[in-house]
């Protein structure tokens, strides 16, 4: 199958606004998958700006197990759930290079659940490598390189739409996640290279170029290779920003959603 | 009681439970595996919840199993990871 030709049936939305707080941006993914789910949004791509930073863990993860919440209560690194399974994330606003896709569940029609996370980004990785970096998808879910992993991805399906979201390190503190986050023996069990600070292969480590001309070239890319017109500029509704806000309040903001698995 | 199990080139589940009375309680099944629906994870909770702690490592496998509808997708794990972490708890 043409990876190209199945994106290419769709007329693709980009939203790229403004910088949100973690919990409001994991109201939107919800928000923004239900509105692609029920029809009232076209397929979109959104990039995200971070104001603040934090742990997403995901879906399944515990809290106790994962954070060491007395140093990201001193260090001021909020800590959400996403709704979205795979591992947790340490991001700080200009560190990171976050998106979603939101797309009807046609797209991956025909493709397995886990031969679809390399579906959705390849993309990305062709984008990293136009700029010289090496980038290639391990799978289950992650785009990494020889310096180690650059990011991961995590899907849900809901009725009517799949969501793709995907966090790439673009400088990375290892020091400071190491301290945040409690990363096993176990989870590494399996890796050739066992050190976590050596796992880690952010953008930086890779290219001097900025953080906004990665994205930058990203957009464009996903424009040539998977549009036929180009992406459309887009921002999020007022009654999407509404609905985002009511869950942010209600879920994605409260203790009892994060403390879900304690 | 913690016990963790990674699946090779897969996603790492990770057990928590106390031991009561000859039966696992307070089991809480967490890891950054996949799952869909998420709702599925009290199905695999529950399945785990005052079982015998001396069953066999298959035993618990199967509790899990029967516990989940065919339509519920699980990502880099399985009821086979998920005993296997059950067991590295008791251990």
């Amino acid at each position: 199958m043409n990876g190209n030709s199945s994106w290419r049936k769709y007329s693709w939305h980009l939203i790229d606004g403004g910088p949100q707080p973690p919990a409001m941006h994991m109201a939107l993914d919800e928000v923004l998958t239900r509105y692609v789910g029920a029809g009232k949004r076209p397929p979109t791509l959104r990039f995200w700006r971070w104001s603040a930073p934090a742990v997403i863990l995901g879906r399944f993860q515990s809290v106790r197990n994962e954070v060491d919440e007395e140093t990201a209560g001193q260090l001021g690194i909020q800590v959400v759930r996403r709704m979205t399974g795979g591992g947790a994330m340490f991001v700080e606003p200009d560190n990171a290079i976050t998106y979603s896709i939101y797309t009807p569940p046609e797209l991956v029609a025909g493709i397995s659940s886990v031969g679809s996370y390399a579906f959705f980004d390849e993309w990305v990785i062709e984008a990293l490598r136009s700029l010289g970096i090496d980038a290639w998808y391990e799978p289950i879910n992650d785009i990494t390189s020889s310096n180690g992993k650059i990011g991961g991805a995590a899907q849900a399906r809901k009725p009517g739409a799949v969501l793709h979201h995907v966090t790439m390190s673009y400088e990375m503190d290892a020091a400071k996640m190491l301290r945040v986050l409690r990363i096993g023996q176990e989870k590494v069990s399996d890796k050739a290279i066992q050190s976590v600070e050596k796992r880690v292969g952010p953008l930086r480590h890779q290219t001097q170029l900025p953080r906004e001309e990665i994205i930058q070239r990203m957009i464009s890319t996903f424009a040539k290779r998977n549009t036929e017109g180009g992406l459309v500029e887009d921002s999020i509704a007022p009654e999407e920003l509404a609905e985002a806000k009511e869950l942010e309040r209600t879920r994605y903001g409260t203790r009892e959603w994060t403390y879900l698995i304690p | 009681m913690h016990g963790e199990y990674k699946t090779p080139g897969g996603k790492l589940v990770m057990a928590d439970l106390d031991v009561r009375d000859g039966k696992l309680k307070d089991v809480e099944v967490s890891g950054d595996f996949f799952l869909e629906p998420p709702e599925a994870l009290s199905g695999i909770t529950g399945a785990l919840e005052d079982a015998p702690a001396n069953l066999a490592e298959e035993e618990f496998a199967g509790r899990v199993r029967d516990a989940l509808s065919p339509n519920v997708e699980m990502i880099g794990f399985s009821a086979e990871a998920v005993a296997r972490a059950v067991k590295r708890a008791l251990a």
